[in-house]
């Protein structure tokens, strides 16, 4: 096989996941960890669940995004991460998505904010495209999680990748 | 084999530890993540803007437990329609709804065209940082047990910062009530409601009870429960809808 430059080509490919993947996580938590009773309405506007459980999920939300954030930062427990990760960008999709064919006019909240807006202020096309991007990310790191520059590798050796 | 026992063991100790340690740093990512969890839900269903009690005081036509407050209960006619308004006092479109619509909104209450339910949400505390929205509502409905919730309520949108955030202190919320002509021993007893933060409860529950019949912004006008949509709206739009939605 193109063996060696092959698999750093797509260790890099995979680094590139990672940090794209975490980054975004990392900023979307940050933004709204401060502001737990937005992030609480942000959830509620989507109108999906039960109100006192939209609420503990706006509440959770940023610090697991923050922390599944650092460890696709760092590349540390990646694959597990990536499961995770990939599986808050169905829900995000599967709410947006939802919301969208509703007829709702919500920004999604993803940045902070959130909650109902002008019909033509919304994006639900672009967010929707951003998820699926952040997801194909998700997907690589899942099926190969080894990374350029991943603490996994130093730490861990070879085996765990 | 016996003779050189120490040889394995260095050739042990010198072999990385790759199991116990992964499994340690996963304890502890998994504990950081569960603890910080559990802060986070803690800390934010104990930040307040979430729902209360119920138990709380209902100020003068109040529906019930977050339910609005019916500002023309005396006037409303049989069959006229019920237009229910969803506001916040630091809501600045709601301050230029108030400009533009205020008067021909209360005086189809007041002549009874209407039924007028007023709910003061005040979810943009949370956007803004502030706690000057439900501080203003359990205000207004202080002004209510006095019968002047729509003066105080139109006070209070009159003197609209001009900058959203700028809040209103309590001093401000105390002016507005002289000014919506509450005297005397009326307003001994406003202060004494407002002081004691009597209906701060009841306006926790308002805007909860909105968040759960589905409004996330304000102003949303509703009139016998159909949205009406805020870009169509004109003066004229609001009278033949009142006029077509009138029994």
């Amino acid at each position: 096989m193109a063996s060696r430059r092959g698999e750093r080509r797509a260790d890099l490919v995979g680094l590139v996941a990672r940090l794209a993947l975490g980054g975004v996580l990392v900023v979307a938590g940050g933004l709204k960890v401060a502001e737990p009773a937005q992030s609480a309405m942000a959830v509620r506007a989507y109108q999906l669940l039960p109100y006192d459980l939209a609420g503990v999920i706006g509440h959770a939300l940023p610090v697991v995004e923050i922390l599944l954030g650092l460890l696709l930062l760092a590349g540390l427990f990646t694959r597990v991460a990536a499961v995770l990760g990939g599986l808050l960008m169905v829900a995000f999709e599967i709410g947006i998505l939802s919301a969208w064919a509703r007829g709702l006019s919500i920004d999604c909240g993803c940045f902070g904010g959130g909650g109902t807006i002008a019909a033509s202020q919304t994006h639900y096309l672009s967010e929707v495209l951003r998820d699926a991007g952040l997801l194909l990310c998700a997907a690589w790191l899942t099926v190969r999680p080894r990374t350029a520059y991943g603490l996994d590798h130093r730490l861990f050796g070879q085996e765990h990748a | 084999m016996t003779s050189r026992p120490d040889a394995s063991a260095k050739i042990k100790a010198a072999a990385p530890k790759q199991g116990p340690n992964r499994i340690l740093i996963g304890g502890i990512v998994a504990a950081v993540a569960i603890l910080g969890i559990v802060l986070a839900v803690i800390l934010g269903s104990s930040s307040g803007s979430s729902g209360t009690s119920g138990s709380s005081a209902l100020p003068q036509g109040a529906t019930g437990t977050g339910g609005g407050i019916v500002a023309n209960a005396s006037t409303a006619k049989a069959g006229a329609p019920t237009l229910d308004l969803y506001e916040d006092f630091q809501c600045p479109v709601c301050g230029k709804l108030e400009q533009v619509f205020g008067q021909q909104i209360s005086s189809m209450a007041k002549a009874g065209d209407i039924k007028l339910v007023v709910h003061m949400m005040s979810f943009l505390d949370a956007k803004l940082g502030n706690d000057a929205s439900v501080r203003a509502a359990a205000a207004a409905a202080c002004a209510a047990d006095q019968g002047k919730f729509l003066d105080y309520h139109g006070v209070v949108y009159a003197n609209q910062p001009a900058q959203e955030g700028a809040g209103y202190t309590d001093a401000d919320l105390m002016g507005f009530a002289s000014k919506a002509g509450i005297s005397g021993s009326a307003l001994t007893t406003w202060t004494k409601c407002f002081d004691a933060r009597t209906h701060l409860g009841y306006a926790k529950d308002v805007e909860t009870a909105a968040e759960k019949a589905g409004v996330f912004s304000t102003p949303t006008l509703k009139l016998n429960g159909k949205d009406l949509p805020l870009q169509q709206l004109s003066q004229q739009y609001l009278t033949d809808q009142v006029k077509a939605a009138t029994k």
